[in-house]
């Protein structure tokens, strides 16, 4: 099972069926310590026999875009209807990956979304984890999927 | 579901037999848009027969007073001992929860934490979620546990 291609795999569905945004994987990476500039970021937990967590990380710009397709709404800033389509998102995500993960679906469990955003702010997992993540580029410009997956022992 | 109650006492608890600082709770804040003036936060997800998302939220001071009693040691800044030191506070809090929980019959597995810190942020939850945040006072200021949360 491969991670980065569940991520790809789920992230390109989720845009073609539920944004209608053409977007592209690039290379995955491991994300370090950096800051998060003018962005905002989508969390959900994921727990049960496996334990993590899903992270969307956009700048502004291109989260206000999906905004506007997934909701039909033109956006001005980082508002609630952009917080919630986010938050929204990263579930959409979560859940497209944990079917990936847990076919079965009776092992893992969602949290509720958050979604974190301003001038400059850090995401950092605590746990002892593995993490992939992968940039997908919209429309010239980059966001990234981060998912960390807890490691027992 | 008393998350006022059982987030008090189980915050308590956790200062008392592992951090060993003086807090006193405060009432919880009003209901309305919230912004908590912070420079450091520990997240971590919590589901099963309801999901939430619960929170420890402090200025940087504060976490590093915090930290530093935890770890027995004089934090100058900011860095990874402080957010894993928050990150492990967010995990027995959720742990504690989910024992309070779990004595009425509600059952609710753990995620993992995440640490949130910068000069400038907000966390928000979806619209229509609930949310329970309780400030505790410690000698150098506030720090506040939030619990956000969807019946199902």
């Amino acid at each position: 099972m491969l991670h980065t291609k569940i991520i790809i795999d789920s992230t390109q569905e989720i845009f073609s069926t539920m944004i209608m945004l053409e977007i592209t994987p690039g290379e995955p990476f491991t994300r370090g310590k950096e800051m998060l500039t003018n962005s905002i970021s989508g969390l959900v937990g994921l727990a049960g026999t496996t334990k993590g967590m899903l992270a969307i990380h956009l700048p502004n710009q291109v989260a206000k875009l999906i905004t506007t397709a997934f909701l039909g709404l033109e956006v001005e800033e980082i508002d609630e209807d952009v917080r919630d389509a986010i938050g929204e998102l990263a579930n959409m995500l979560a859940g497209s990956i944990k079917s990936a993960l847990d076919p079965k679906g009776s092992d893992i469990k969602l949290s509720m979304p958050s979604a974190v955003h301003g001038e400059e702010y850090s995401v950092n997992c605590l746990a002892n984890t593995q993490s992939f993540t992968v940039p997908f580029d919209l429309d010239g410009k980059t966001f990234l999927v981060e998912l960390q997956l807890h490691m027992e022992g | 579901m008393e998350f006022a109650k059982k987030i008090t006492r189980t915050t308590e608890e956790i200062f008392n037999t592992m951090i060993f600082l003086e807090i006193s709770p405060e009432a919880p804040l009003a209901e309305g848009k919230l912004v908590i003036p912070c420079h450091i936060s520990a997240m971590i997800g919590l589901t099963g027969d309801f999901t939430g998302m619960l929170s420890i939220h402090c200025p940087a001071p504060v976490g590093l007073a915090i930290a530093g009693a935890m770890l027995g040691m004089d934090l100058e800044e900011v860095d990874a001992d402080v957010k894993d030191a928050l990150g492990e506070i967010a995990n027995m809090l959720a742990g504690g929860l989910k024992e309070a929980f779990a004595a009425e019959n509600i059952a609710l597995e753990i995620a993992i934490p995440t640490a949130i810190s910068g000069k400038s942020y907000t966390i928000s939850s979806p619209t229509g979620s609930n949310r329970v945040i309780i400030p505790f006072k410690v000698e150098q200021g506030q720090f506040f546990v939030e619990m956000k949360y969807s019946l199902n």
